[in-house]
């Protein structure tokens, strides 16, 4: 399966581990279904950063699709 | 939905019935379709209309008698509409647009005595069909009576073009043809069926069963022998020739097919329909006649008399709901599209946010002429999605959120009258007026102690309808059994409802319980004192869906309303008819657009300042920018007079506080009982741009979500900053949804600058 990307520079950095995040891949997953996707993680706590524009867009179609099946 | 239903339910709905002109029109052209075209100027469009249906539109369409004229729904605002006049306009000023195909040759030879209008329809459509057609005539010209027209009405040229296009359909015709009577029976045995054209002088000589052919199939004694057309009681009718021809047409081809002549031909020929189409308001038009009777229309008379066409279709439930216009849907589309995704298996469920949006409120069904239950079937199919576990689970959850809270022990409570034990009156206010006007339900709860006997008890929770709407029967059940027996166990008293959507479902789903409407009881008791000035001007009223079936308790409203001393100026969408605010049927949670053009249409319907009697129509209103108090506002007026017009929307977190709060000051100030600590979330203290309240009013996201995720964050320590802003961003998945929130640290609490959810399950964060 392909993995899609939403990776885009960010300003957010985790503050406990006082770090840039980093292009990560993690796998989130919704209704029994896994997604593998590239996001920006802080690669020592995994502090995983969904941003405002995906949740509400490209997650939430795809959540409401699931929901559908 | 059984299949079975889902037929009875089309059949239900007449909206897809033919307009009144096709359904009287023997061939069923779609005038409609053919008015709308000239009406646009589109001429070539009208003429493809009539190639659809209509054989030798250039003969027909000139000279038909037009039956479907005296049907015209025209008549009933001013005159019918001038079908046969605009044909004529039409088929004289185009060319043939659609050239119908002929399908490959078959057997089957068929022979056509006399060459009149209905020989020549009957043979064109079989032709058309692959079947071999002969014409034979003792005439020498095609056409019999059509020739009596004129040159005028019918150039002969026209019948010289009909020969033609008989001869490109491959149909062989025969004139001058010698006849005698072992002729004619040589010719009956030899081809395998004939039809006998009535409008040809010798036919009596050879045919005598031709009288009495069988009306439906035109079929005569002999077998295969058909007979049509002629000159009847009336005369010579252009549309009987051609009625019948085709009618005898097709009885030849199921002849030839070996199959029933009769089964299912009850809509051939002019046919009754059922269609509805309301009138009112429309503004009579007489005809337009051409300026030169002569020469006709012209393209702009034309057009002009074809505009007069009322398109003629029912969507009278369509014209006043939000919901069937948001879908472009009508019933009947809507049942079919229902009735497809409740069989999908695997694939996507393109109908589940169609099924949930709709508000439930039952207008449509006494809007429509036959009643259709779309909220029925909207209801059923939600319970049955379910049940069969294909019902999105994100789709009500945030309002079933809302209902458990409101039947926690945070807002929820029983108490009896301070100082007795017993109660013979319950107040119930409802979740909705407790979380948009505390206030009011504190002081109509003391009227009420101070008007009635032997003690009134108070009652905070919901009702359960959210869970009732959302289609979990087993939830609304136990929510229901729940309530009706803390209310048997407190020596069933009489339950007062202030909100119509209580007092709705309490009289559906416990009929046990002794019920009032707190408007009736308030009637009864007489309003306090201290009203509010009354206003000059007249007020209109919007009645909740929940009271369509409540004659009485709307009558104690305007009664209500007069005492207070205020005048009511009604608006056509209320009592039975009135819309609903967008809360119902959980619409508004659903599809939150639909939600908000629903509170736009009902409070649109007058430009008056209103009145609502439910907390949720007034605080939809509200949110969507009308003028309009909860009648309670002025029964019991604020002290500080503030004018309840403008009082805003509480909003979701607004309700959620309120309601807690109301417990906890009606707890503390009658009974003089202390409520429980607060959860420590609660100590967050946010401050919230006005915008940002907007967006988690948008996005259902509660201060109370929000207040979690910073106290998780700020004790864990697990957050991301910006360095150049300085906010903080951190997440928090309490049950289903993950919250993100945005903020800043102030010295005391924090800022909110953004808050957005989503649902997809995040990795763990790695343990360090
Ligand atoms: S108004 Fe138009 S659609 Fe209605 S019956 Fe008359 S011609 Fe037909
Ligand atoms: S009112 Fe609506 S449901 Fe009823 S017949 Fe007309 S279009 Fe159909």
């Amino acid at each position: 399966m392909s993995t899609f990307s939403f990776i885009s520079q960010t300003t957010w950095r985790c503050a406990p581990c006082n770090q840039e995040l980093q292009p990560e891949k993690v796998n989130v997953s919704y209704m029994g279904s896994v997604f593998t996707v590239e996001l920006m993680v802080c690669s020592t706590c995994g502090f995983v950063l969904i941003p405002e524009d995906l949740a509400m867009g490209k997650m939430h179609a795809v959540e409401q699709l699931l929901e559908d099946k | 939905m059984e299949q079975q239903l889902l037929r009875t339910l089309e059949a239900t709905c007449i909206q897809e019935e033919l307009p009144f002109c096709t359904a009287a029109c023997p061939i069923h052209v779609d005038v409609r379709t053919f008015m709308a075209c000239l009406a646009k100027g589109d001429e070539r469009g009208a003429r493809r209309v009539l190639d659809r249906t209509m054989p030798f539109a250039d003969i027909v369409g000139r000279i038909c008698d037009e039956p479907c004229r005296q049907a015209c729904k025209r008549l009933e605002a001013g005159d019918p509409l001038a079908v046969a006049s605009l044909e004529r306009h039409c088929v004289t000023g185009t060319a043939v647009v659609l050239k119908l195909t002929k399908l490959p040759e078959l057997e089957g030879r068929v022979v056509f005595f006399g060459s009149g209008l209905a020989s020549m329809i009957a043979a064109l459509d079989l032709a058309r069909k692959g079947r071999s057609a002969t014409i034979l005539t003792t005439d020498r010209e095609i056409g019999g009576s059509l020739r009596n027209f004129g040159e005028e009405r019918l150039p002969l040229t026209v019948l010289d073009a009909a020969v033609e296009q008989l001869g490109s359909y491959g149909v062989n015709i025969i004139f001058d043809c010698q006849m005698d009577p072992e002729f004619v029976e040589y010719t009956l045995n030899y081809y395998d069926a004939v039809f006998m054209d009535r409008d040809w002088a010798p036919i009596d000589d050879f045919c005598l069963d031709c009288r009495h052919p069988d009306p439906l199939t035109l079929e005569v004694d002999r077998p295969g022998c058909f007979t049509g057309g002629g000159t009847g009681p009336d005369g010579y009718s252009v549309i009987q020739q051609v009625e019948e021809g085709r009618r005898a047409a097709l009885s030849i081809e199921r002849y030839l097919q070996k199959v029933s002549l009769t089964a299912q031909r009850e809509r051939e020929g002019a046919c009754a329909t059922r269609l509805f189409t309301d009138i009112t308001g429309i503004e009579p038009l007489s005809l337009i006649l051409p300026a030169d009777p002569v020469a006709g229309y012209t393209r702009q008379e034309a057009a002009g008399e074809a505009a007069r066409c009322l398109q003629c279709q029912c969507l009278e439930c369509v014209k006043q709901c939000a919901f069937l216009q948001t879908f472009k849907e009508y019933p009947k589309t809507l049942v079919r599209k229902i009735y497809n995704n409740q069989a999908v298996v695997q694939g996507t469920r393109t109908a589940n946010t169609m099924i949930n949006s709709c508000s439930l409120c039952g207008q449509c069904t006494l809007i429509c002429p036959h009643q259709f239950p779309m909220a029925e079937v909207c209801l059923t199919t939600r319970q049955s999605m379910v049940l069969d576990s294909t019902m999105p689970p994100s789709a009500h959850e945030f309002a079933l959120q809302d209902m458990d809270f409101s039947l926690s022990a945070v807002a929820a409570m029983f108490r009896h009258q301070p100082g007795k034990s017993s109660s013979r009156y319950l107040f119930y206010p409802g979740c909705q007026l407790a979380g948009s006007a505390p206030d009011l339900v504190e002081k109509t709860y003391l009227h009420l102690t101070r008007h009635l006997e032997d003690g009134v008890g108070l009652m905070l929770g919901c009702c359960g309808i959210p869970a009732h709407w959302s289609g979990r029967q087993e939830l609304f059940a136990a929510t229901m059994e729940d309530f009706s027996t803390i209310i048997q166990e407190n020596g069933n008293p009489l339950i007062i409802t202030a909100c119509s959507s209580c007092y709705a479902t309490f009289k559906e789903f416990a009929p046990e319980l002794q019920l009032r409407s707190l408007w009736q009881i308030l009637e009864e008791t007489g309003l306090p004192e201290e009203k509010r000035a009354p206003l000059s001007q007249p007020m209109t009223i919007h009645d909740p869906c929940g009271v369509r079936k409540e004659p009485e308790i709307r009558a104690s409203v305007r009664n209500i309303v007069r005492q207070l001393g205020m005048s009511v100026a009604e608006q056509p969408f209320s009592g039975e008819l009135t819309d609903c605010c967008g809360f119902g049927g959980l619409m508004q949670f659903v599809n939150g657009p639909l939600g908000e053009e629903a509170a736009e249409r009902k409070g649109g319907r007058s430009s008056l300042d209103s009145l609502a009697y439910c907390a949720m129509c007034r605080d939809n209103l509200a949110a969507s920018g009308h003028r309009v108090a909860h009648l309670l506002d002025y029964c019991f007026p604020a002290a500080d007079q503030a004018d309840p017009l403008l009082r805003a929307n509480p909003g979701f977190s607004g309700r959620h506080e309120n309601r807690a709060r109301l417990k906890e000051q009606l707890l503390a100030s009658l009974w003089q009982e202390a409520s429980a600590l607060a959860p420590e979330h609660k100590q967050v203290v946010l401050t919230i741009a006005p915008q940002v309240r907007e967006l988690m009013e948008k996005r259902l996201i509660l201060e109370d979500d929000l207040q979690k995720v910073i106290l998780q964050a700020e004790q864990s320590g697990r957050f991301l900053e910006d360095p150049q802003t300085g906010h903080r961003l951190a997440n928090h998945r309490p049950v289903r949804v993950t919250y993100w929130a945005e903020y800043e640290v102030l010295d005391s609490g924090y800022r909110v600058h953004n808050a957005y959810s989503h649902r997809m399950i995040l990795p763990e964060g790695k343990k360090v």
